[in-house]
């Protein structure tokens, strides 16, 4: 069975039509990367498959393991397996990385019928995913994000997802503002986290980071619609050519 | 002058100039006429409320007066003298607090009991002193007045708590003196959890020494109508004053926070965080001012107000003052009225965590910023389940 199954996918943002039918299918295991111009609609994918109440699905379905996500919330969403990586996460001052991931395991624990882990057993858990995604003690004990540097808070974002577990992992531009070292130690910890029952969708501007998550399969995303998806060489080709023929095809 | 003239001048003080009215400006936003035009008794009753001792060292007052049964101040280093303000005798009582203040001279002119603490030269106390004000009877007048001198080296802490049985009708007027001498250090709480139809006012007034430190972390939850005032003098340089506040507000408080920080002298450094979560209709007024003397140079004075909504019927006017006549000087302000931060209320719940947790963690994590510089464990972990309590039952 597909983990997702994105059908005729429309949506806008503030009465503004940006994705207008989009076709895409992620199967356990596979890890699909969305390339596509400022404007295309990229992040608007990432933040409608999420649940942002501020984009607004028009047209189309979301099957996600099978079920329509429309009547999902955000965290319902999460909890059920999806996780988005963010461009910009979010500093929050006065709560605690590990009061905010031990909240945030048991909340998915809790939805998926599991028990809720005691402080030991979570500390447990802590050291088992710092072996796959390292961080630094100190990160993990100051306020969520806050002071964090780029490279820092990309790295939060991919050890949060290592704690959570999900089906699905998304990364939205999830390389912009790294330099090549934060770059690859982001990669190595979502390689790290490739499994033959979870899916990626890895959104970029840049072939750059497909260097070292290495995709399945590449769409390339112009004004809200996907207009060609090939393997990974298409992502080559797109370094060597860029947009600009799409664009124009597109007349956009 | 003795404490007899003292009374006497208060009380004629008191007469001529009444209490204030919302034409005074230090008196714009808080309308006190329903204290002023209540008739008040100082008949004294037993009061029944509970409390949990907070150190080995703690005085009860009930309804005004000092409760040796309830009480437990036996064991104390050498030299550190605590009892009643009525037995123990100090000059210095009367000289700080501000003589002009309505609520200062009918305190002065009326107390009925307090808190003397003495700490002399060089002793440093582990244990903190905790002052319990328990109010339960209806009607009374409560003129509370305690006096904190820390002598030159000692360290002391000392946490006040105000506990009133719920929906008893009284006033309370409490006066602390708190004299710091040269690099001596006092830690102050106040706790506020008066009735629900109780007014309470205080006058913080502190005397700061040479490298002297004084950190006050004032936390209100209680009385329907309500006011600090909280002044320092930095007397001598290299002294630290650090005063920090949380107010939690529903249904109709009112309260209101007064700060007078005086940089007397050069190279002191004052910070002010103060806070506030409002519910409800409930009405905050912050007023901070910072005067910085001519000779005060190298002053370091930082102070912001940050004040949170939950309901559209919260109101808050907050008022910062700086008035600087030194040139080398770092002074900053800030005023912040808003709501919780959508973003962020989005970023938890994508990690799985449901919109109301995602309000209650968010709205903790912007109270518990008031309780970083919380030096008193015991302390830290009373206010942060009075926080969390109150947090329960407020429309997150």
């Amino acid at each position: 069975m597909a983990l997702i199954e994105i059908k005729d996918l429309h949506a806008s943002v503030a009465d503004k039509p940006i994705l207008k039918g989009i076709n895409l299918t992620i199967k356990p295991g596979e890890v699909h990367a969305i390339m596509g111009p400022n404007g295309s609609g990229k992040s608007t994918l990432s933040n409608v498959l999420a649940g942002n109440e501020a984009y607004v699905k028009t047209a189309g379905q979301v099957l996600f393991d099978g079920k329509d996500i429309d009547d999902l919330a955000a965290h319902e969403r999460a909890c059920a397996g999806m996780f988005l990586a963010f461009q910009y996460p979010v500093e929050i001052a006065g709560i605690s990385n590990m009061y905010f991931l031990k909240a945030a395991v048991n909340a998915v624990r809790k939805y998926q019928g599991k028990d809720q882990l005691d402080a030991m057993e979570f500390l447990d858990l802590i050291e088992e995913k710092k072996k796959v995604v390292q961080i630094r003690d100190d990160l993990l004990a100051r306020a969520v994000n806050s002071g964090f540097s780029g490279g820092e808070k990309k790295r939060n974002e991919i050890f949060q997802m290592a704690m959570l577990e999900p089906k699905l992992g998304i990364l939205d531009e999830t390389d912009s503002g790294l330099d090549i070292d934060a770059l690859r130690v982001v990669a190595d910890g979502v390689n790290a986290l490739r499994s033959p029952d979870r899916g990626f969708l890895v959104i970029t501007h840049y072939q750059r980071l497909l260097d070292y998550i290495v995709p399945d399969f590449v769409h390339v995303l112009v004004d809200g619609q996907i207009v060609k998806s090939g393997g990974k060489e298409l992502a080559l080709s797109l370094e060597d050519e860029g947009y600009a023929s799409w664009v124009e095809e597109k007349g956009a | 002058m003795d404490l007899k003239d003292l009374r006497e001048k208060a009380a004629a003080d008191f007469k001529a100039n009444g209490f204030p009215t919302t034409k005074d400006e230090q008196w714009r936003f808080t309308d006190v006429s329903r204290v002023a035009n209540t008739e008040f008794s100082t008949e004294w009753t037993a009061a029944s409320v509970d409390f949990e001792p907070l150190s080995k060292i703690v005085l009860v007052f009930e309804n005004g007066k000092l409760s040796r049964k309830k009480s437990s101040f036996d064991e104390l280093p050498k030299g550190v003298c605590i009892g009643s303000i009525l037995d123990l005798v100090d000059p210095r009582i009367g000289t700080l607090a501000d003589s002009q203040s309505a609520f200062v001279s009918s305190n002065t002119a009326c107390f009925s009991d307090g808190a003397f603490i003495e700490v002399p030269e060089g002793v440093q106390m582990d244990t903190p002193i905790h002052l319990v004000y328990l109010a339960d009877a209806e009607g009374v007048a409560l003129h509370l007045r305690n006096f904190i001198s820390a002598g030159k080296g000692s360290a002391v802490t000392v946490i006040e708590e105000y506990i009133g049985q719920e929906n008893a009708t009284y006033w309370t007027n409490a006066v602390t003196e708190v004299f710091v001498a040269d690099e001596g250090s006092v830690d102050h709480y106040k706790v506020q959890c008066e009735s629900a139809s109780s007014f309470h006012f205080q006058t913080l007034e502190t005397h700061l020494g040479t490298n002297a430190i004084f950190s006050n972390h004032t936390v209100t939850l209680g009385s329907v109508l309500g006011r600090n005032d909280i002044r320092g003098k930095l007397a001598g340089e290299g002294g630290e004053a650090i005063c920090n506040g949380l107010y939690l507000l529903k249904d109709k408080q009112h309260f209101d926070t007064h700060i007078f920080m005086d940089h007397a002298v050069p190279k002191c450094n004052s910070h002010e965080l103060y806070k506030g979560i409002l519910d409800d209709k409930a009405w905050a007024v912050f007023c901070g001012r910072i005067l910085v003397q001519k000779d005060a140079q190298e002053t370091d004075a930082i102070q912001s107000n940050a004040n949170l909504l939950l309901s559209r019927g919260a109101k808050v006017n907050t008022l910062p003052q700086l008035e600087i006549y030194a040139d080398d000087v770092k002074c900053t302000h800030g005023a912040t009225i808003g709501e919780l931060n959508e973003t962020a209320l989005y970023y938890l719940q994508t990690r799985g965590i449901d919109p109301i947790k995602g309000h209650a963690m968010l709205t903790f994590a912007f109270a518990n910023e008031v309780l970083d510089e919380v030096k008193c464990k015991t302390a830290k972990t009373y206010i942060e389940g009075l926080v969390h309590d109150w947090l329960e039952n407020a429309s997150i």
